[in-house]
């Protein structure tokens, strides 16, 4: 009976509970918090950023390329044009 | 803008006591359960738009709460388990003198056997702890806690009966302790 009586006791410990307020600076927190993440990029932008940088760049490394192999083939042309100017036959 | 922040601060002052008070029911510790209220309202504040009046305002928000503190205590949990091999953290010690609680709300007579309550709660299952924080502490209709936890009445009503038959096998064996002083 004793037990039962104790264990009621505990049961009912939380009658008459009334709510409880938090810090009163905690609103001024949120809204810190809030203002933060306003100012972060989301992953989805860095990623889209990283891509158009990477499209770039091997953008960049293939004009590169084919300026080279375009200057290659001038210069040989040059060489070629001067060579027949000076192999004629007589 | 300006009526948007002006809607958010009165939801604010409407609802901070609701979600501190159950994310204190829940952690039984004031700076935890500061942060799960900064954490709610943000979420809020972040989906409030998406919210549909499928349900409550309320309901709603004691759903986020409710989620927000189950997964601290996971979260918490496993820091715990994963120091019991190292040193004892910081965070430990804060879990393991959970049974010191006070909630503030709790009448003043009634503070030394509430503390014993809440540590007893920490030993039920996720759901009986919802059921019965939300009927017992938080004093909600078993209709009430139904539309929360998505569930029907007579789950609700089996969970706080199961609810409150583990505390009773706990609180039996506590009261062999409390004999013996």
């Amino acid at each position: 009976m004793e037990k039962e009586n104790w264990i009621n006791e505990i049961l009912n410990s939380t009658n008459g509970m009334t709510h409880v307020a938090p810090n009163e600076g905690l609103y001024s927190k949120i809204e810190q918090k809030i203002f933060l993440n306003k100012n972060v990029v989301s992953i989805k932008t860095v990623w889209l950023v990283a891509a158009s940088i990477v499209v770039l760049i091997s953008l960049n490394i293939s004009a590169l390329q084919n300026k080279k192999v375009t200057t290659n083939e001038t210069s040989e042309a040059i060489i070629a044009s001067t060579l027949n100017q000076s192999n004629q036959l007589y | 803008m300006t009526q948007n922040k002006d809607n958010f601060e009165k939801l604010y002052h409407d609802f901070n006591n609701l979600v501190y008070t159950i994310a204190l029911n829940y952690l039984q510790n004031i700076e935890d359960a500061e942060e799960i209220t900064q954490d709610v309202f943000l979420q809020i504040h972040q989906s409030l738009h998406k919210f549909e009046n499928k349900s409550e305002l309320k309901t709603w928000i004691y759903r986020i709460t409710i989620n927000k503190s189950l997964d601290f205590i996971k979260m918490k949990s496993s820091k715990k388990r994963l120091f019991i091999f190292g040193n004892k953290s910081q965070n430990e010690a804060e879990y393991l003198n959970s049974s010191n609680f006070e909630h503030p709300g709790v009448l003043m007579e009634n503070q030394e056997n509430a503390k014993i309550l809440f540590l007893a709660i920490t030993s039920l299952t996720e759901n009986q702890k919802t059921a019965f924080i939300l009927s017992k502490v938080d004093g909600l209709s078993n209709p009430e806690i139904a539309s929360i936890m998505e569930l029907s009445i007579s789950s609700v009503e089996s969970l706080v009966f199961r609810a409150k038959n583990t505390l009773k096998e706990k609180l039996a064996e506590k009261f062999k302790e409390y004999r013996k002083k």
